[in-house]
């Protein structure tokens, strides 16, 4: 389910991309610049002007998980993220494209030496706790998107189970269609929240370390 | 069959506990938004982003509580085990 989402993603971005104008007329190309721009605002108000060049991965990102938590929303089907592989593979994902960012833009020496800590005769105390906080991050993205997912779906079947027993057993009232209103909400949250994190993150890593730690 | 009674203990009360240190938080962080709100009207929209952003983590510990609670749940018995075992 989770290729199946990528795959029409895929689609729709090639065709509403093939005929490109300078001068937008047509309504598909302005409804996806206008997608595109605030996004870019986005990584960029956070980032700095050098975070350009992560727009892309920070947008499909947000795209791709908004996408697959509606998905849990049509009737008979679940979230992708409801499981915690999915979740796990994309927070794997987030933990080594900030940390080869983070080599890539300041060097492997500099990227060590933060992990260090900061006098450098506190190393031996330092450096377990460092490494400890670095993987609870992915630990933390991972678990919290999917604890969320998962409970909100299982919120859903719950109340869903229990719309035949008001009446007993003649008429089901759709109990769950509140929770489904809000359900909408927290999944875009959920994936505002994975992507703020991760713009967060990459921010980190980038930055040079000299002003204040 | 006080393993059984201290695993439902665990879940009846590891969530509900969870949430009050969660409700606390997350009223703080409300409350010192909406302060902020009120100060500069025309900062409303990155308070609120930022709002958002910080219910959502506060609210993440929750969830661990939760997930916990469900991973836990799991291993209960169900009733008709736990008849033939008391009656034993």
């Amino acid at each position: 389910m989770a290729c199946a989402v990528a795959v029409v993603i895929a689609i729709l971005a090639i065709l509403t991309t093939r005929r490109l104008k300078k001068v937008p007329t047509s309504t598909t190309q302005n409804l996806v610049e206008l997608i595109v721009s605030s996004l870019n605002n986005f990584v960029v108000g956070i980032i700095g002007p050098k975070g350009e060049k992560y727009t892309p991965f920070i947008g499909t990102l947000f795209i791709y998980i908004l996408c697959m938590n509606l998905l849990g929303l049509i009737p008979t089907l679940r979230s992708p993220t409801s499981s915690i592989n999915i979740t796990l593979s994309l927070a794997l994902i987030v933990f080594v494209t900030y940390n080869v960012a983070g080599i890539m833009e300041t060097g492997f020496r500099r990227w060590f030496r933060h992990l260090l800590g900061d006098p450098i005769w506190l190393a031996p105390l330092m450096f377990p706790i460092h490494l400890v906080g670095e993987f609870a991050r992915p630990l933390s993205l991972s678990i919290r998107l999917y604890g969320n997912i998962f409970g909100e779906e299982t919120i859903l079947a719950v109340l869903a189970g229990m719309s035949i027993l008001i009446i007993p057993y003649v008429v089901a009232i759709p109990l769950q269609f509140p929770m489904m209103l809000f359900a909408v909400f927290t999944s875009f949250i959920q994936a505002l929240v994975f992507s703020t994190l991760t713009t967060i993150y990459i921010s980190i890593a980038v930055s040079t370390h000299e002003e204040g730690h | 069959m006080g393993y059984f009674i201290a695993l439902v203990i665990a879940v009846g009360f590891g969530v509900p506990v969870a949430v009050i240190g969660g409700g606390l938080g997350q009223g703080k962080a409300a409350a010192a938004a909406l302060e902020g709100i009120a100060r500069q009207p025309e900062a409303a929209g990155k308070i609120q982003t930022a709002m958002i952003i910080g219910l959502a983590l506060i609210e993440s510990l929750v969830i661990y509580a939760l997930v916990l609670g469900l991973i836990l749940m799991l291993k209960l018995p169900d009733t008709a085990t736990m008849l033939k075992l008391v009656s034993k």
